[in-house]
């Protein structure tokens, strides 16, 4: 029982579904299987390690100079990029260049960056969220719910992009549709 | 028309940044509900867009590319500040009200990835013209989607009260962004693809007539 | 392809007999307004199909007329004092927008009637979710005098329906305009089945995982009642005969479908229980759209690697013929 409405709450909380962070990333991932996988992996290492910074940025920064937060961000997301780019480089060198446009592609986008301000702004607004686990928790959440959605798109992909899709709306504005009545689903059992 | 002004006016209708490249879509789909969150959003993209890929433009090329990115992005979160503080004092009500939006206007894929392919290309003034039509055709289509949108979820225009009788309350919710500007893609591909096959017939016929 | 066609009109044909029986029973509850709007919807999604076939560069076909039993199931899920205007625009939005723009019936993705009833839902959830009283007939333009809540939204706040056994059978309780007829809809599902006309996987799945969980953990106190209500109520069977075992939508093997049916009503029923939210089963059809949606992939993957055994065992046998005639000669 639990689990059903926890999946609710999940798919309701979902930052794609619901505030369409990420939209575009995720019509890219969702091209093919190792796209998806590529592009999730790096999303999924980016939000989680992005709240960690931005707990520390959080508890460092006064709250006066809370408009400042963007470019703290900014600067550990870039920080991220460049030390991720490094570590594959001296780790995988051949996969290099298959892995890097998954991390190009996955630092500065609204998926990431989008995450760490949401729970930087429920953590302001409560501040019993304002502590590592939570923000922790929270990145991790919103990683898996941009695999959740990139896998929802991957399931409709081949017949959104099929040649019977007239050929205006064939690729993306099919998926922004699916992805609305999708969203408009989840929307209606909130 | 030739080609070269045509990529300087591509921005508005050929290669419009949101209805064909779905850049800065967040923005459009959850805030572009109301005419006077688009009016916030317009300012705020127009100006760190434009002042963040003039400055990146001095950037030198040599750098590697990675290292190039976070520099636009430290630029454009650099030009965030002012804007914001000046947000602050011009539009203190609907700041509040776009939220996260905001700032992840100073990370879009546009300033940060898509100014590297665009604008840095080209000579100086041409990027210029060229960027400002990329900035109008996003003005537009921010204040198109959010007339539509508030006028038939609201019944309002910039909150004034208009005489529409039915109102689709879901046309405001995110959902309602995804599906309309889905439709709206749908719509601006048909009509480009329209104008690029009476431009065609316009040619040949041309051609014919020359020869 | 001319068998498949003439298949998919057999089809149609079979599944508007059943709700015309419906539609009909509608009409004998509510008066002509059931009637009225249905024939609206049919006739908005018919206009609704032949302008976006032309906008597709497509002509209208017979094949087309798929639309008009999405239409009347649309106006069967709908209270029979629905507004009119509402009505066109629930039958615009699903041949639109839930079919159309993926490429019409030859690339369904959503059943187009549930999606159109989730649009209505989000934004007019009060004009969708109250009803008249049964024999409350109702004149063309007339509005009746009180609206009261379904029997299913009462039935999830309590967990009892004050109602006789004949009355469920014969669908004398408030609610949707067509869908409450349970006797009918029992042998419309049956016919359908044994037409071959919907799925039977998705359907008994449907039902099943109601039942079970309806057994499992019940909403009133008697485990039987439970059972009996849950599947009559929130438009559970309706929802099972034409929304979930569409054939357009489910998966093809019946093992598939039966999960993917299962996984649906188990779904609705744990949310109906704990949130009451009347007739979650049409909203959890649509989100798992993109289940069905992946299963179907995967059929397509089986079948392609049954088709490249068979041609591989062929060609064996082809090779291993020729070797025979070759030793033989």
């Amino acid at each position: 029982m639990h689990l059903v409405n926890d999946l609710i709450v999940f798919l309701a909380a979902n930052l794609i579904l619901s505030q369409a962070l990420g939209i575009s990333t995720m019509f890219i991932a969702a091209g093919s299987r190792r796209n998806l996988v590529g592009t999730a992996c790096c999303i999924m290492v980016f939000t989680t390690v992005g709240t960690m910074a931005a707990y520390l940025i959080d508890s460092a920064l006064p709250s006066r100079l809370s408009d400042l937060r963007l470019l703290f961000y900014t600067l550990a997301v870039g920080v991220m990029y460049i030390g991720s780019l490094g570590a594959v480089y001296s780790i995988k060198r051949l996969d290099f260049a298959v892995i890097r446009k998954y991390i190009h592609l996955s630092a500065f986008n609204c998926a990431v960056m989008g995450t760490l301000f949401t729970i930087s702004d429920k953590a302001r607004s409560d501040s019993s969220l304002m502590n590592f686990a939570e923000y922790l928790k929270f990145g991790f959440e919103a990683g898996l719910g941009f695999i959740t959605a990139a896998l929802i798109l991957t399931a409709a992909y081949r017949k959104l992009n099929s040649s019977k899709v007239p050929a205006s709306f064939r690729g993306f504005p099919a998926m922004l549709v699916y992805t609305g009545i999708i969203s408009m689903a989840v929307y209606s059992l909130k | 028309m030739n080609e070269n002004k045509r990529s300087v006016f591509a921005g508005i209708l050929g290669d419009n940044a949101v209805l064909s490249g779905l850049m800065v879509i967040s923005p459009v789909i959850v805030c572009g509900d109301h005419i006077r969150n688009a009016l916030v959003l317009i300012y705020a993209f127009s100006t760190i867009t434009f002042l963040s890929v003039i400055i990146s433009s001095f950037v030198p090329r040599k750098l590697p590319y990675a290292v190039k990115i976070m520099i636009y992005a430290v630029i454009s979160s650099l030009v965030y500040l002012p804007v914001r503080t000046a947000a602050d004092t011009f539009f203190p009500d609907s700041v509040d009200r776009i939220g996260i939006y905001f700032p992840l206007l100073a990370v879009n894929s546009f300033i940060v990835f898509q100014s590297e392919v665009r604008f840095f290309r080209m000579p100086r003034v041409k990027m210029t013209l060229s960027l400002l039509f990329y900035i109008i055709g996003f003005d537009a289509v921010m204040l198109i989607t959010a007339f539509i949108r508030e006028l038939f979820a609201y019944g309002t225009i910039n909150s004034k009260m208009a005489d529409a009788d039915t109102l689709i309350s879901g046309l405001g919710e995110p959902f309602g962004g995804f599906i309309f500007l889905g439709l709206m893609c749908g719509v601006y591909r048909k009509i480009r693809s329209m104008v690029s096959r009476s431009k065609n017939t316009a040619r040949g016929e041309t051609d014919a007539s020359g020869k | 392809m001319l068998k498949k066609a003439k298949k998919e009109r057999l089809i149609w044909l079979d599944i508007m007999i059943t709700l015309s029986a419906l539609e009909l029973m509608a009409y004998f509850y509510y008066g002509v307004r059931a009637a009225a709007l249905g024939c609206l919807c049919v006739g908005v999604s018919l206009i609704a199909e032949v302008i976006s076939q032309r906008a597709m560069g497509r002509r209208f076909t017979a094949d087309d007329l798929t639309c008009t039993s999405d239409a009347l199931i649309i106006s069967l899920m709908f209270s029979a004092a629905m507004n009119y205007k509402l009505a066109v625009f629930a039958c615009i939005f699903a041949v639109v927008a839930a079919k159309n723009i993926f490429g019409g019936r030859r690339n369904m993705i959503f059943s187009p009637a549930a999606a159109a009833y989730i649009f209505i839902l989000t934004s007019w959830s009060k004009e969708l979710l109250m009803y008249p009283e049964p024999h409350d007939h109702l004149g063309l333009t007339e509005k009746p005098d009180e609206l009261v809540y379904s029997a299913s939204h009462t039935f999830n706040i309590t967990g009892k329906m004050e109602l006789t056994d004949f009355e469920i059978l014969m669908g004398n309780f408030s609610g949707p305009a067509g869908s409450l007829s349970v006797l009918l809809l029992v042998i419309s599902a049956v016919m359908l089945i044994f037409r071959g006309d919907i799925s039977a996987g998705a359907f008994l799945g449907s039902v099943s995982g109601t039942a079970a969980l309806a057994l499992i953990s019940p909403v009133g106190e008697s485990r039987i009642d439970s059972v009996g209500y849950s599947i009559v109520s929130n438009m559970v069977l309706f929802a099972s005969v034409y929304i979930i075992a569409d054939k357009r939508i489910a998966p093809h093997r019946d093992f598939y479908a039966f999960f993917y049916g299962f996984f649906i009503a188990a779904f609705a029923y744990v949310i109906v229980l704990t949130t009451a939210k009347e007739n979650a089963i049409i909203m959890v059809s649509v989100l798992f759209t993109p289940v069905a949606l992946g299963l179907k992939n995967l059929e397509k993957r089986i079948d392609k690697a049954i088709d490249q055994e068979k041609n591989e065992a062929a060609e064996l046998l082809a090779v291993k013929e020729q070797k025979g005639g070759a030793t033989y000669e």
